[in-house]
């Protein structure tokens, strides 16, 4: 009679498991839902950007942008409130990834669970939340434009040949450029992320699988160098020079009262070696993006051969590995990381006499 | 005709089964294994489910002809289906005409490499070193990677394209489940796993718990469909089955283009080609002992190499034994190959008759399912006896974490290793024990163990300056073993002593001193001749 109870209650206990697993799905289902219907509250960035581009729910929406520009601007099909709270929260993950402005701990759902490191944030490549813009209004070159990221969706990526879709090239971001976890494509991030960027190129006017300058990165390979070859001395020297003042002395990045002033290029809160950004990947993205980008307020002051050895130069120093390098490889990565920052400080008086004392790092 | 009927008529009687009986326990076969071939093709393997269908008629009737047990039962495997899915996942998207040509490959290749294993006998042999402790480590790896691999579609949400270490996304997924996943498909999930947990305790309803379960889930998610809508619920359904057929043969993708993929899959293949025979030998090893026989590892080896030959040109997944199924065999009291090969029949007669039915069985469902399956696999009972001894425990544990982090090849290679080191660690490891001023050494005396017995020999040394070395229970002693041994005995330290001497001999000479005299005196008489 033993066996039967013994039987009864692993049974009742399997189906209470279950019973709770509803319960709490079910839970989860509304606190979402609560979320999708809230108000949001929008970063200072966004509430400009948003209207200047005069997003509101609405029957129809032309976009001012181009209005302003051209003097005509099409007819679209607008929005509704559902939409219009889907694009604001987009532009919010877009400008506060790691959720610093956020008011409340729920609002900082959105993206900073998928991102390991506290540095990583969508604007710091895709700069002025997506949309880089100079004095004038004008796109510029290479500047990894959202929205004309948007119009070139589900297109073959060059690197794979694989059908690319817009959603899975920000899993991509999220895995390896903030070296963090993947969302499930049908996560409210992936779609509010998509609905900020299609919102940018209606407001940009721009038009489906034409291919524009802002697209990207103005791709720079070594053929369009001195040919000098990528050299290490030279982008340390570079780096030191250019870049140490604000992303310190080994790359590590600087938080200032709690929020990110520049962000890590190395070490734990970088991308990591699976990302396009590595050089050893992809040769020709980071110099590309420094060049056309940084220093902020200088861009386009350093020459392609310069760009290429500050990019080889960063991308020689210990960051996380990349997700599918397995475990063996996270575990050296992990090694390098903490051995090599302390043992360069501490060895730095012996290498280096002569260069200014070394800027405070931030440890965070 | 009729010679033929006589004749199997005939075979039919001498293994002691009427026509009925064989017809009752084929189609309970059959219904049991259709849910899983449906299951593993499409949630795991990523293929079409005529794939699974075609693996469990064509695997099973194969191998029920080819092997050297009766109670064998081949068919489609859940590891075997999940390595197909981590395999192609880089190369290709899944369900496409691509995919579905690698997954013919991949199937081919490993065919020809389990073949090699049947040619090559040292390398058939070195199957039987995988010890138990590394498959069920093994098992119980793979069986928490299944759950964590269903989840998403458990709840009804995309399968994530990209391949990464499972349990670093576990967590993601569920909280994605959880947070984002169609409600919908989380009920009929739900109801399909607690359907076959309560008919899993009842040990009649056992073998039919899965089908239970699917069509509850399948019942469920037509009422939903009926009330709302498949437009509203969008639950995912097997779908077309028009593919199935009497026979589908089918060409591998073998071309210059692709070779760099084909190329990329190798090691995914001598993977899948262990994978399936480790299981094909263990089954047969365990299912033969508890019928209280015996069947050469050989004959098995073979016959899974041929049947995955022959598959991937029957538009089917590879084959091996299967676990679970081979239990419901030796349950249901088979014997006879026929019956299997009938279930094999009967089977492809149902998926004919039936395929609008199971068109409509709802993905969550078949999630659930596999759910199930993976949780039925990490039993504490297989668990516990391996870590009582501590060597054991470490090779258990680390067979389990290398699934866990590792890919399955990787896997594979870990199991190898630790089941090779945990022998080789047992044989370095003489048990050597110092008795006044004799030494005796149980175990082997080879270059691996010769540094543990110098230094207890050496240690002894320090003490007394002559030593007794007792060989009675050496089993093995290879050449450098044999030249230290005479080293010894030049240098004049040790003197050795052999089989049934000592207090043996003295013991022997109390209970028949008779027979000792008889001895004494032969000896004697011998000495007497020489001299």
């Amino acid at each position: 009679m033993r066996l039967p109870i013994a039987k009864l209650i692993h049974t009742a206990a399997v189906l209470a498991a279950l019973a709770g697993l509803y319960a709490l799905s079910v839970y989860k289902h509304e606190q979402r839902d609560a979320q999708r219907r809230a108000p949001v509250s929008l970063t200072p960035g966004c509430a400009d950007k948003l209207q200047r581009y005069g997003l509101v729910a609405d029957k129809f929406y032309r976009s001012p942008y181009a209005l302003e520009r051209t003097g005509a601007a099409r007819m679209a099909r607008a929005y509704g409130p559902e939409d219009v709270r889907a694009i604001q929260r987009g532009c919010n993950i877009v400008d506060d990834t790691q959720g610093e402005l956020a008011k409340t701990s729920i609002e900082r759902w959105n993206a900073s669970r998928f991102i390991r490191g506290s540095h990583a944030s969508c604007d710091h490549c895709h700069q002025s939340i997506g949309d880089k813009q100079d004095t004038a209004g004008n796109p510029l070159k290479g500047s990894l434009s959202l929205g004309a990221s948007w119009v070139m969706a589900d297109m073959y990526d060059r690197f794979t040949g694989l059908l690319l879709p817009f959603e899975l090239r920000q899993m991509q971001c999220f895995i390896n450029s903030s070296n963090g976890y993947k969302p499930n494509i049908s996560d409210d991030l992936i779609r509010d992320v998509t609905a900020y960027s299609r919102f940018l190129s209606a407001a940009l006017d721009l038009r489906i699988a034409n291919h524009y300058d802002e697209q990207g990165i103005d791709e720079i390979a070594a053929s369009a160098t001195f040919k000098q070859g990528d050299d290490y001395v030279r982008g340390e020297a570079l780096f030191k020079q250019k870049c140490a003042v604000c992303h310190g002395p080994q790359a590590q990045g600087q938080v200032v009262d709690g929020r990110v002033f520049a962000p890590a290029l190395a070490g734990p809160n970088a991308w990591n070696m699976q990302s396009r950004n590595y050089f050893y990947y992809v040769s020709t993205i980071l110099p590309g993006f420094i060049c056309r980008n940084m220093p902020l307020g200088q861009e386009n002051t350093l020459t392609n051969q310069e760009c290429r050895d500050i990019a080889y130069f960063i991308s020689n120093l210990p960051r996380p590995a990349g997700d599918k390098q397995g475990p063996l490889m996270a575990l050296q990565q992990q090694l390098l990381m903490n051995v090599i920052p302390p043992l360069v400080r501490a060895t730095e008086h012996v290498t280096a006499p002569q260069t200014p004392a070394p800027l405070q790092e931030s440890e965070q | 005709m009729k010679a033929l009927a006589l004749r199997w008529g005939a075979l039919v009687r001498t293994h002691g089964l009427g026509f009925n009986t064989h017809l009752v326990v084929g189609l309970t076969l059959a219904l049991v294994t259709l849910p899983q071939a449906v299951a593993f093709s499409v949630t795991l393997a990523g293929v079409p489910p005529h794939f699974g269908i075609y693996a469990a008629i064509w695997g099973v009737l194969f191998c029920a002809l080819l092997n050297p047990s009766p109670v064998f039962h081949g068919g489609p495997n859940t590891a075997m289906s999940a390595a197909v899915g981590v395999i192609l996942l880089p190369i290709a998207p899944p369900f496409g005409a691509e995919y579905m040509g690698f997954a013919l490959t991949l199937g081919l290749m490993t065919g020809l490499i389990q073949l090699l294993f049947w040619l090559v006998r040292p390398l058939g042999r070195m199957l039987d070193l995988m010890s138990e402790p590394v498959i069920n480590g093994m098992i119980c790896g793979i069986g928490l990677f299944l759950i964590f691999k269903s989840l998403t579609t458990f709840g009804g949400l995309p399968l994530n394209t990209q391949v990464e270490w499972p349990l670093w996304i576990a967590g993601q997924s569920l909280l994605a489940v959880l947070e984002v996943g169609n409600p919908y498909a989380i009920e009929i999930g739900l109801i399909t796993l607690a359907t076959s947990v309560v008919m899993q305790q009842f040990g009649r309803l056992r073998s039919w718990a899965i089908l239970g379960g699917i069509a509850a889930g399948t019942l469920y998610a037509e009422w939903l469909n009926r009330r709302y809508g498949l437009g509203t619920t969008l639950v995912e359904q097997i779908g077309n089955l028009s593919a199935i057929r009497p026979f589908l043969p089918s060409v591998p993708t073998f071309s210059q283009e692709v070779m760099h993929d084909i190329v990329a899959i190798v090691p995914g293949a001598v993977t899948l080609a262990l994978l399936g025979l480790f299981q094909t030998v263990a089954a047969l090893r365990r299912m033969s002992r508890k019928a209280g026989g015996f069947a050469d590892s050989r004959g098995a080896i073979f016959s899974d190499a041929v049947t995955n030959c022959a598959l991937p040109f029957l538009s089917s997944l590879p084959s091996c034994a299967s676990f679970n199924r081979m239990w419901l065999v030796h349950k249901l009291g088979i014997h006879s190959r026929i019956t299997i090969a009938a279930s094999a029949v009967l089977l492809l007669l149902l998926v004919l008759f039936f395929a609008p039915v199971i068109a409509i069985i709802p993905m969550p469902a078949m999630a659930a399912i596999i759910m199930l399956l993976g949780a039925n696999m990490l039993k504490w009972e297989d668990v516990k006896p391996h870590l009582a001894n501590r060597r054991e425990a470490v090779v258990f544990i680390g067979a389990f974490l290398a699934v866990l982090f590792l890919d399955l090849f990787g896997a594979v290679l870990v199991g190898c290793l630790l089941a090779i080191a945990y022998s080789k660690w047992e044989q370095a490891h003489p048990n050597i024990s110092l008795h006044g001023d004799v030494l005796k050494i149980r175990g082997n005396i080879y270059y691996g163990s010769l540094p543990v017995i110098e230094k207890v020999y050496h240690q002894a040394l320090s003490a007394t300056d002559k030593l007794v070395i007792d060989f009675s229970q050496v089993y093995y002693i290879d050449p450098e073993g044999m030249r230290w041994l005479a080293a010894a005995r030049t240098a004049g330290h040790a003197t050795f002593i052999d089989r049934r001497s000592g207090r043996d001999r003295r013991d022997h000479q109390a209970v028949s001193s008779e027979i000792a005299q008889q001895r004494r005196a032969k000896h004697d008489r011998r000495h007497k001749v020489d001299l």
